[in-house]
């Protein structure tokens, strides 16, 4: 008996940095797609980029455009975009009005000058825009036989020219059901552009892709003046190895918070420091990023609550040069905050900064921070996503310290407010403390997974030379309560004894 | 309003295609005038892209703009399809305005690049230029 082979479908790249992988490799060659959703949302430009990406003299694209936006205006404002290339009209982009066509000869007339036209250019891609308004004049008559033999065959006829296919529709959900064209379609691709509160979030999904696994779900896509940018769900690490890393310990830049933790942060964990404003979070983080380019471990920031110039600006007051390694490219400060980011886009940076810089610190200073910069949609699935987030990067071999602004309490020990523990490897817990009339200032390790560590708590200060930390205070029980209360055995007055730092 | 229809450039664009289609050695009926010509022309090649009722909306703005420019009867009258009509006496200076304002119509919303390539595809004898600004005459 014959082995059976399966045909090859080739994919095409779609032109949108991110999107490929969503689809599962690219699009199926000589698919017949819809791009659907409301005004404004992206579908035209979806479909320019995936016809500059492909088109080419021998075998072109035809854009047909149909009583929606008028071809001059399209042009217009598509030449905006960095990806249209002006040299390629009429030299494997056309432009094809038919506007007329069917105003005249209706449906039938439409599917003869599309014929006629593809014959003529051997077309490899044919875009029909606005296909919905093509559909409409029929349908208002109810003649939905006319529109189903139409659309049947246009899709027979482009296929069989080996095209692929793109019909530009304004849909909207309520019309998937008994739709031919939606029944008729390889591909259906789902454009929404929601307003929440004052931000305004963009999505797809591909509802719909015969051939081939694409990734399921909503996913977020922003508009550049490059154009559209996807964001996979998956973060696009579903095609990458996982790294199994090594459990190697990388030092935090503070000798003794290196003691404490066994030697270091175990390689690729994800550790979070937790503690009220001006505990010193965010200089530890400093601290461990420096560190690491000391060892020529080169390292992300992601901060929110501050500008990259001025992150480096403060290290250098604790004689920490971060410059050097920004301006080598060892180093990279990434500043977002444009209150309607998603997961996703964040990610992309970090991934992109990992690929340029080859990292293996990130710090993200602040969640709180990092959370006020999504769009509000987003913050309901902040722990959610900050999980894919953390164990897609943590895959990857990379150790993440993330800082975490907690309210202080005098009457219990909070670990986290977003109950977000659960979501790290390793947490170390700063607070103050009231003793003898001063407000000092305490740290412990919490916890460390599948790691032995020091069960202290070390008072420690914030000198010129970063985080100094000193001894355990041995006389005084509920610290961790921040009212502590003086043993009686004791008499000393215990003052910090401090550990030398690398820096 | 500083439009690329008035620059001196476009103006030199459009006494080009008259030329061209002026010439003896143009395949053109002589007896039409070269603004016919060079009108029919544009309008058969950039219908296709926008249209004839996009193309004939963008004739009727430049005739409308060439009306202050220059003394053209009101029998000049654009057709349903985009053809010029009634065009037989006027003087070829004002075939350039009219064409001028067409090109300049077109610059204005597509831009210089994307005008002179679709230009470029109808004469392909057309000598580079840059039309919004003053740059080299045309030869």
């Amino acid at each position: 008996m014959n082995e059976h082979k399966t045909v090859k479908i080739n994919r095409l790249p779609s032109g949108v940095p991110g999107f490929d992988e969503i689809l599962g490799g690219g699009l199926p060659e000589f698919s017949f797609n819809i791009i659907a959703g409301a005004p404004g949302c992206g579908k035209t430009t979806l479909a320019h980029q995936f016809l500059f990406a492909n088109a080419t003299p021998e075998r072109p694209a035809l854009y047909f455009t149909v009583l929606g936006e008028p071809a001059l205006k399209m042009l217009r404002y598509q030449q905006q975009y960095t990806f249209f290339d002006a040299t390629r009209l009429n030299n494997g982009v056309h432009f094809v009005n038919l506007s007329q066509v069917l105003v005249e000869r209706g449906l039938q007339g439409v599917l003869e000058e599309i014929s006629k036209q593809v014959e003529a250019a051997d077309a490899s891609i044919v875009v029909v825009d606005s296909f919905r308004t093509v559909l409409r004049t029929e349908q208002h008559d109810n003649r939905e036989m006319a529109v189903q033999t139409f659309v049947q065959k246009l899709a027979l006829f482009l296929t069989s020219s080996e095209a692929t296919t793109f019909l530009i529709g304004e849909y909207s959900e309520s019309e998937l059901q008994d739709n031919p064209v939606f029944t008729v379609a390889d591909g259906l691709f789902w454009l929404y552009q929601q307003v929440e509160r004052n931000s305004v979030v963009r999505k797809l999904q591909i509802m719909k892709l015969r051939g081939q696994m694409s990734v399921p779900g909503m996913h977020t896509f922003r508009i550049t003046d490059a154009g559209l940018q996807a964001f996979s769900r998956t973060l696009g690490l579903s095609g990458k190895k996982k790294r199994a890393p090594a459990k190697k310990r990388l030092s935090t830049g503070i000798v003794a918070l290196d003691e404490m933790m066994g030697g270091g942060i175990p390689e690729g964990d994800s550790l979070l420091i937790a503690g009220p404003s001006g505990t010193g979070k965010s200089l530890m983080a400093t601290q461990f990023i420096a560190a690491g380019i000391r060892v020529g471990e080169p390292g992300i920031v992601a901060v929110f609550e501050e500008r990259p110039e001025e992150y480096a600006g403060r290290a250098t007051t604790f004689g920490l040069d971060l410059q050097t390694p920004l301006d080598q490219g060892s180093l990279e400060v990434i500043y977002l905050r444009p209150l309607d980011l998603s997961v996703d886009e964040m990610m992309q940076e970090i991934l992109d900064a990992v690929d340029r810089t080859g990292a293996k610190r990130l710090v993200i200073d602040s969640l709180a921070g990092f959370e006020l910069a999504l769009a509000p949609g987003f913050r309901i699935d902040f722990r959610e996503s900050l999980y894919r987030m953390i164990f897609a990067l943590t895959g990857l071999g990379i150790t993440i310290l993330s800082t975490l602004e907690m309210v202080e309490s005098f009457t219990e020990l909070l670990f986290s407010s977003y109950s977000i523990s659960f979501l790290t490897d390793d947490i170390i817990r700063m607070r103050y403390v009231e003793i003898e009339g001063q407000l000092r200032k305490i740290m412990m390790i919490v916890k460390m997974r599948g790691a032995a560590h020091s069960k202290d708590i070390r008072e420690y200060e914030i000198t010129s030379d970063g985080v100094v930390v000193g001894e355990r205070l041995t006389h005084y029980a509920n610290l961790i309560s921040g009212l502590p209360r003086r043993l009686k055995s004791s008499s000393t007055n215990e003052t910090p004894g401090h550990s030398k730092t690398t820096t | 309003m500083n439009r690329p229809g008035g620059s001196a450039k476009t103006r030199d664009l459009a006494e080009w295609l008259l030329a061209f289609e002026a010439a003896p050695e143009s395949p053109s009926n002589p007896n039409t005038p070269a603004t016919i010509h060079v009108c029919e022309k544009l309008r058969q090649h950039l219908s296709t892209l926008v249209g004839a009722a996009g193309f004939r909306s963008l004739f009727l703005r430049a005739l409308t703009l060439a009306k202050r420019e220059a003394p053209i009867s009101n029998l000049v009258q654009v057709k349903e399809d985009g053809s010029l009509e009634g065009f037989n006496g006027e003087a070829t200076q004002t075939g350039a305005v009219l064409i001028a304002n067409l090109l300049g119509l077109l610059v204005t919303f597509i831009g210089e690049t994307l005008t002179l390539r679709l230009l470029h595809e109808v004469w392909q004898d057309l000598p580079d230029s840059d039309i919004s600004s003053k740059g080299k005459e045309l030869t």
